[in-house]
């Protein structure tokens, strides 16, 4: 075969810069790849290396729970697979995986920012102190109250990166969040070329300057980011899984900076930190101080939901809200426990719903909260980031619990007070006895209100 | 393959580890999934079939067979050996053809069965790559055999049991029984992971 006349095409270049892909998964003709290949543009790894240690190539696992071994049909050995990173398409001991090392894709340095907000001093200092790290090649922590306006505080340091001609990922733990984060950057970033990546998502063309991505995604890059800005830093599974973490260092190229945003910073990161580049808003971007939680006792609750009762200071509580006509969101620490009590409310008032991590509805249902096409939500921890919904109230029932960590409870009560118009509201936990949780929680909001207001 | 789980297969919760002297003295196998993936499952009212065709298996079928996770082949094994355990008539997956097994790189039924420790035979194989999905009932219902004997395949007068993992219009199967039957089988029953 002669390989004279064969031009790269630009898009095979515009979607494998940066990513880490399974040979077997390209879009793109045969003919193209392997003429790719023979021309060095790509480099070719194995699926699962063996040596020194058992680890997926792909998503850098090693836990050996994770790997399965069997008698494979295609290569004819005994086969080990990733299981993962397994949604992905399966990488295995006889699948290859492509990282593109060939021309670079075009660049460009025109971006122009079309925002007209203004920030408070705080915010202002932050954006300031991000920036000034960026061009340090530092990475940052910027710790930021629930409803601090932490969005706009990026786009700056976005916009210099940009111009820069670097390449920007801005990824979260949550869909919910890539889906919400896309359209305003769109907006703000007029003439930059965007992607947003997670499952599910559809084909994009072009080369992407800017990329927003769940931290799962993450998996399918190496080496692709300058920068790398990592949204709720601290949320679930990111905290939890430990390759989500290497996933973060594997995606981004070797002295990329990371910029951590976070509302509710572990001890470890602030001890990283704290004394570096940190930058700190205690207060909301309207100036008004955090509503506090409330604590008030609900014994044997659990009891008396399965007995078919509402314990009564719940259920004023809940009529209350629906008197006035207050939107609210009931927070339950288990599935089974909110299902018992869906029918129980629904006796208050028939439109009361209930919202689960799995539910398919779950955008739908959080939009009539929002459009007061129902009164109030029974959810899980789900909700306890991203939404925001005007003049909210909240309850924890059981906020006991262990699923109820501080930062849950720092998360859930700043759902509350967000809207410039409706800056305060009532958050409370209904519990079955206090917790240090509970306590650290209201302490660190306290504290917050007591740093934002001296 | 044989390794102890120690997180559900389907949803990664950690799995209760104690091993009870009733799981020792009554079960064979130790647990894979958790007692709520374990709930999602609706058992099948049939003798001929172990579970209702639903949501949770729909999942199950995608993760296993199209995602091709080998390792889900003994979520259900307990359930299969119990059923199989004392069965006379000689056991027969319904094969894939070579092709189609090379491209997914397992036989999804003959895995289930290993998972459970139930020995099988086979004597059959596929004709056709073509999946009976993408075909319409018509079109299943008129196709040419999809099965025939293997080659130097003996089917002996006597009782063969067919196992599918799932009976939608019942063309594979009864394509499979005629094969058989013709050959000289005495009987033949058939047997699916799910009713259709
Ligand atoms: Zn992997
Ligand atoms: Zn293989
Ligand atoms: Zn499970």
């Amino acid at each position: 075969m002669k390989y004279k006349g064969w031009l790269l095409p630009p898009a095979l270049r515009d979607f494998h810069e940066g990513r880490i892909w399974l040979k077997e998964h390209t879009t793109f003709s045969k003919g193209d790849i392997e003429k790719s290949i023979n021309h060095k543009y790509f480099h070719i790894i194995e699926g699962i290396q063996k040596e020194p240690h058992l680890k997926c190539n792909r998503c850098h696992n090693d836990n050996l729970q994770l790997f399965t071994t069997f008698a494979c049909s295609k290569c004819q050995q005994q086969c080990i697979y990733c299981r993962h990173c397994l949604n992905m398409g399966r990488v295995s001991s006889c699948t290859q995986l492509m990282i593109w090392t060939g021309p670079r894709a075009m660049r460009t340095r025109k971006h122009s920012l079309k925002w007209a907000g203004e920030f408070t001093v705080l915010q202002q200092q932050a954006a300031n102190e991000m920036l000034e790290s960026v061009k340090a090649k530092r990475s940052h922590l910027i710790h930021a109250v629930c409803g601090a306006g932490k969005t706009e505080l990026l786009f700056p340091t976005v916009h210099y990166a940009l111009q820069q001609g670097l390449r920007v990922c801005i990824a979260t733990p949550r869909t919910d969040v890539v889906l919400e984060l896309y359209p305003r950057f769109q907006t703000v970033f007029p003439q930059t070329m965007i992607h947003a990546l997670y499952g599910g998502s559809p084909k994009q063309e072009g080369y992407a300057q800017l990329v927003l991505a769940t931290t799962h995604q993450l998996y399918r890059f190496e080496r692709a980011f300058d920068i790398m800005i990592v949204d709720e830093a601290d949320a679930f599974p990111y905290t939890f899984d430990e390759t989500l973490q290497s996933a973060v260092q594997k995606a981004k190229t070797e002295n990329a900076p990371i910029m951590l945003v976070t509302a509710t910073p572990s001890q470890k990161l602030l001890t990283q930190y704290q004394n570096k580049s940190y930058s700190f808003i205690p207060k909301r971007y309207h100036n008004r101080p955090l509503p506090v939680p409330r604590f008030h006792s609900l014994w044997s609750y659990e009891k008396s939901l399965k007995r078919g009762k509402i314990p009564r200071k719940l259920k004023q509580w809940t009529e209350e809200r629906l008197a006035r006509k207050e939107p609210f969101l009931l927070f339950f620490p288990k599935v089974e426990l909110m299902k018992i009590a869906t029918p129980l409310f629904q006796l208050l008032d028939a439109n009361i719903m209930a919202v689960h991590a799995e539910d398919p509805q779950r955008k739908e249902k959080v939009l009539k909260l929002r459009h007061e096409e129902v009164p109030g939500l029974l959810t899980t921890t789900i909700l306890e980031r991203g939404i925001t919904i005007k003049n909210v109230q909240v309850a924890v029932i059981g906020a006991e619990s262990t699923i109820f960590t501080s930062s849950a409870l720092i998360q859930i009560a700043g759902r509350v007070g967000r809207n410039a118009n409706f800056t305060d509201g009532d958050v409370v936990f209904f519990h079955h006895g206090i917790t240090t949780e509970m306590d650290d929680a209201r302490t660190k909001i306290l504290y917050y209100n007591k740093k934002g207001f001296s | 393959m044989n390794k102890i789980e120690t997180l559900c297969l389907l949803c990664s919760q950690p799995l209760q580890s104690a091993i009870s002297w009733k799981i020792l003295l009554t079960k064979q196998f130790q647990p894979t999934i958790c007692d709520r993936c374990s709930a999602r499952f609706e058992h099948s009212p049939t003798a001929t079939a172990l579970y209702q065709y639903n949501d949770a298996m729909k999942d199950y079928l995608h993760q296993y067979k199209f995602l091709q996770d080998v390792a889900l082949a003994k979520v259900f094994r307990q359930e299969l050996h119990a059923r199989f355990k004392l069965e006379k008539a000689a056991i027969i997956p319904i094969p894939m053809h070579p092709l189609k097994q090379r491209e997914r790189t397992f036989s999804h039924m003959e895995e289930l069965l290993k998972a459970a420790n139930i020995p099988f035979i086979q004597l059959l194989e596929k004709t056709t790559t073509a999946t009976q999905s993408s075909k319409n009932r018509e079109q299943r219902i008129q196709a040419a055999s999809l099965f025939r004997l293997m080659a130097k395949a003996h089917v002996e007068h006597k009782e063969y049991l067919l196992f599918d993992d799932i009976k939608t219009t019942g063309t594979t199967l009864r394509h499979a029984t005629e094969v058989l039957l013709n050959a000289g089988a005495k009987n033949v029953k058939i047997f699916t992971l799910i009713n259709g």
